[in-house]
C-alpha cells in the first residue's frame, strides 16, 4: 500500500502553518517526520487522519484519492500526543480494538495485574505503552504515531522499536518525535518540516544545512 | 478445492455485522459516563411533565450541550479513541440520542402504568 498526501493548505487564522507539502509513505518501510517546535507536525498527522479539515488537501491511496476523512475508512490507526483512552477496563479497551490481552503480557509482563484496572490509573509511562500497543497492534493498514517516545524509559523505548520493526512489514507507518535520534533510528525514509513545506532528506547531513541541528550534531 | 458460493458475501457481512457491534459497544462505554445524569433528567422530565414529545425535544437539547460542551473542552480529545475505531462525532452522538430516547421512552411507558 502507498499513502501519499499532496496539496495541502493549512491556515490557523491568518498564519499559514502547511503550503507545499508532499509525503510518501508505503508499507515496509517506516516513515520519520522531523521539524521545529510548532513547524505543522502535529497538524500534519491530524489532516491525513481526517480530525483537521484544512483549506485544501489531497490524499492518494495507492493512487486513487480518498474524499472522506481516512478514519472513516477504518484503514488508519492514531497516536496522538495526549492520552486518548476513555476511563475504561484495560480488558474492555482491548478487547474493542480486538487486541489480545495475553499477547500483550507476554511482553509486557508487569502489566499483568491491570486487567481488571482503569486507564486513568495507570501511570503517564503506562498509559502510553498500553496506547502504542494498541495503535501498533489493531487491525489497520495505516499507522500514525505522535511522539510515542515521549515519558517512556529507555528500555521501553527499545521494545516500542522492535514492535515498530515488526508491524512495518504489513503496515504502513509514518512517526515523528522531538527525539531525533529515536526516529533517525527507527525510520526508512525522513522527511522535514520547514516554513510549512516538506522535503525529503536523503542524507543525515541535510539536517544541519536546513538548520534543524546544529553543525556537528551528528557526529 | 471448490469454493461454496456466496462465501465470501457471507464473510464480508460477518465482518460488517462485528464491526458494527464494536461501533456499538464502544458508544455504549461512551454513553456510560452519562446514564446517571441521563437517569437524573428521566425523573425530572416525570415530575414536570412525563410526556413523551417533550422527553424528546428535552434529551435533543441536551444532547446538542453535551456536543458543544465535549467539543469546547479538553474531552475533545477522547473523541480521537473513537475516531480510531471508526465513529465520527456526529455518529457517535447521534447513536447516543436514540440509545437514550429508547431508554427515556421505555421508562416513561412504565412508570405511566404505575402513576
Amino acid at each position: 500500500m502507498i499513502l501519499e498526501i499532496d496539496n495541502v493548505e493549512l491556515n490557523y487564522n491568518s498564519k499559514r502553518i502547511l503550503s507545499g507539502i508532499y509525503l510518501k509513505a508505503e508499507t515496509g518501510i517506516v516513515t520519520g517526520i522531523l521539524g521545529s517546535n510548532g513547524c505543522g507536525k502535529t497538524s500534519l498527522l491530524n489532516t491525513i487522519f481526517g480530525d483537521l479539515q484544512p483549506k485544501y488537501k489531497l490524499v492518494r491511496i495507492d493512487s486513487k484519492p480518498i474524499l472522506k476523512p481516512l478514519y472513516k475508512t477504518k484503514l488508519v490507526k492514531y497516536l496522538p500526543q495526549h492520552t486518548f483512552l476513555p476511563k475504561l477496563n484495560l480488558s474492555t479497551v482491548f478487547k474493542l480494538f480486538y487486541v489480545s490481552w495475553q499477547e500483550f503480557i507476554l511482553q509486557f509482563p508487569s502489566f499483568s495485574k491491570y486487567e481488571k484496572t482503569k486507564t486513568h490509573r495507570l501511570s503517564g509511562g503506562e498509559q502510553r505503552i498500553v496506547e502504542i500497543y494498541l495503535i501498533l497492534k489493531s487491525d489497520s493498514k495505516i499507522v500514525l504515531l505522535d511522539e510515542p517516545f515521549s515519558h517512556l524509559a529507555p528500555l521501553q523505548v527499545e521494545k516500542i522499536k522492535q514492535l515498530i520493526n515488526a508491524e512495518k512489514k504489513c503496515k504502513v507507518i509514518i512517526i515523528t518525535d522531538q527525539m531525533y535520534t529515536q526516529i533517525i533510528e527507527t525510520s526508512d525514509e525522513i522527511y522535514l518540516l520547514k516554513n510549512g513545506c516538506s522535503k525529503k532528506i536523503d542524507k543525515l547531513n541535510e539536517l544541519e544545512d536546513y538548520k534543524y541541528l546544529s553543525e556537528g550534531s551528528l557526529n | 478445492m471448490k469454493k461454496l458460493p456466496y462465501l465470501d458475501e457471507i464473510f464480508i457481512y460477518i465482518h460488517r455485522l462485528l464491526e458494527y457491534m464494536q461501533q456499538l459497544m464502544s458508544i455504549m462505554a461512551f454513553y456510560r459516563s452519562y446514564v446517571l445524569w441521563s437517569f437524573f433528567i428521566n425523573i425530572i422530565i416525570t415530575i414536570v411533565n412525563p410526556n413523551i414529545f417533550a422527553a424528546i425535544v428535552t434529551k435533543l437539547l441536551l444532547t446538542f450541550f453535551l456536543w458543544y460542551l465535549v467539543n469546547e473542552t479538553s474531552a475533545k480529545r477522547k473523541l480521537i479513541f473513537y475516531k480510531n475505531l471508526g465513529i465520527s462525532t456526529f455518529k457517535l452522538f447521534s447513536v447516543l440520542f436514540f440509545v437514550d430516547i429508547l431508554i427515556t421512552i421505555t421508562f416513561l411507558l412504565l412508570i405511566k402504568e404505575f402513576i
